[in-house]
């Protein structure tokens, strides 16, 4: 399966690289198994996501998951931020093939282990 | 969008005249090279010709040259083709650690049936050493298969010297003992002569040769006795039986023709592109490490490890910007472990997953390696500044400097 225009887009001009520096809430994780790393730092205000960055390092879906993540991130309250599945990181980069879903993985379990952590 | 083809390792185009030749066995010179009237022994006159091209190609006699469907049946043909028919004396195997899959799966399938398959180590420069082989040799031993040129690094092997080692063997009395080597990659883009190497088989591929894809040569020593992969046809003298595919061996021998008479100028001038580009990388992109001998190695192949980020994501911002290249990182290959060859060279995960094989062919120009030489810092700036591995080497940085 071909990437799709919006997976592209993403990976190519990535939304909010880079970190925050004194971040309400921060997150590294890897998957074991292949390497891949992804780190998201939040800033939060009366429990809403005001600012998400995300670092990856992997192949192209994990980067362009880091991406669609803080861009579908902000605004929402933290209560909405933990309701987001990788069925809808997926989507909103127009599918991934079978074999990269982990990279949605990797992405969902990042912003669980950052929200834990409040 | 501008485009630059940096992948001739996995395949290349087929020259336009090339295609010229062949063309007429599509059409009205259609003829089975088996049947006895005109049509066929025209037909048969054409893989005659093509199969004397090959044996001037590699130094060989042209009965010595089997043509089949390609690189991974060569293989099949030389060594699940010599083991089944020298089982009874002795079942045991000598290969090395950066074979082609190919090889690599059939040496993995003589082992699942009892075989025993030592694989000898590369050093950090990705070769071979002769001295290896000599001490893993057994009375036992049957084959030694080690490739010529190695796929993704491109060093060479030292056939020639495993070569007088197993005729020095031979000559002390160890008389069932043969040498394969897989030349699929150095064909068209070295010199390779049978007798100079003292190989009894030797694989070839067209489709790395500017020829079509769908069709190989197994290169078979006077002498050395194979059981058939193939059988139900009498053709390739009872060695690999179908219907020769005419058209794709005329533009074989024809694309080997060319190579021969070509082979000095493409050298050069790839040689010359190589270097061009790898200074131009030394100069514009840091933290990078070359892998494999930068001396013993075919002149069209450069493989690089960018660190801190991986290869399919460097692959991918390439191809966005027209730039075809391929990578050892697993995420591209479906496998969850990165480049095996690169892992031999005594790489960390890390720059096995970063590493980017480029591979230039005879019509690559400065102009194409000019432009990559564009993309390629853009494209690993990009992923740095995303990567957290970098970054934290930076603030490290940082630190040691204040």
């Amino acid at each position: 399966m071909p990437y799709s225009e919006l997976f592209k887009d993403h990976f190519a001009n990535p939304r909010n690289a880079g970190e925050i520096a004194d971040a309400d809430a921060a997150a590294e994780q890897s998957n074991p198994v292949c390497g891949d790393r992804l780190k998201l730092t939040l800033r939060i205000t009366d429990g809403r996501i005001e600012q998400a960055r995300f670092l990856a390092y992997g192949c192209a879906p994990t980067l362009a998951c880091g991406s669609v993540l803080t861009e579908m991130l902000e605004g929402l309250t933290l209560e909405e931020a933990a309701q987001i599945t990788r069925a809808r990181i997926v989507s909103a980069l127009g599918g991934l093939p079978a074999r990269k879903n982990h990279a949605a993985a990797l992405a969902v379990e990042t912003l669980h282990a950052a929200l834990s952590k409040l | 969008m501008r485009r630059v083809y940096l992948d001739n390792s996995a395949t290349t185009p087929v020259d336009p005249r090339v295609v010229e030749a062949m063309l007429p066995f599509l059409t009205e010179k259609f003829g089975n090279p088996s049947s006895v009237h005109f049509y066929g022994q025209e037909a048969r006159a054409a893989v005659d010709r093509a199969r004397r091209e090959l044996a001037a190609l590699v130094g060989a006699r042209p009965n010595e040259i089997v043509f089949l469907s390609g690189g991974t049946e060569a293989n099949n043909l030389a060594i699940r083709g010599l083991c089944e028919h020298n089982r009874q004396h002795g079942r045991h195997v000598v290969t090395s650690a950066i074979e082609h899959s190919s090889v690599r799966g059939i040496c993995d399938a003589l082992e699942r049936r009892g075989w025993e398959i030592t694989r000898l180590p590369v050093y950090e420069n990705g070769i071979v050493r002769t001295t290896d082989v000599r001490a893993a040799l057994r009375d036992d031993t049957v084959l030694v298969t080690v490739m010529l040129a190695n796929n993704e690094i491109g060093t060479l092997q030292p056939v020639a010297d495993i070569g007088a080692l197993v005729r020095e063997r031979r000559a002390a009395g160890q008389r069932h003992l043969w040498l394969h080597t897989d030349a699929v990659q150095a064909l068209g883009r070295m010199s390779v002569d049978v007798e100079q190497l003292g190989c009894d088989l030797l694989s070839m591929s067209a489709h790395k040769l500017n020829a079509p894809k769908g069709v190989g040569a197994l290169y078979v020593r006077r002498g050395t006795r194979l059981a058939p992969q193939n059988v139900g046809g009498h053709q390739e003298r009872e060695r690999r039986g179908g219907t020769e595919a005419v058209p794709f061996i005329v533009a074989f021998g024809e694309a080997a023709r060319l190579a021969r008479a070509e082979l000095d100028e493409r050298v050069a001038r790839m040689r010359r592109l190589r270097e061009r580009f790898e200074s131009g990388v030394e100069e514009c992109v840091a933290d990078v490490v070359f892998n494999g001998d930068r001396e013993s190695r075919l002149p069209n192949i450069s493989n690089i490890s960018f660190r801190y980020i991986e290869g399919e994501g460097l692959l991918i911002n390439l191809d966005m910007q027209g730039v075809a290249v391929s990578t050892g990182s697993a995420c591209s290959s479906g496998s969850l472990e990165p480049s095996p060859v690169i892992r031999a060279l005594g790489r960390d995960d890390e720059l096995a997953r970063g590493s980017i094989r480029f591979s230039l062919g005879k019509d690559t120009t400065g102009e194409e390696i000019a432009y990559v030489l564009e993309a390629l810092p853009r494209a690993v700036s990009n992923l740095r500044r995303l990567s957290p591995l970098y970054q934290k080497a930076l603030a490290e940085r940082a630190c040691f400097n204040a």
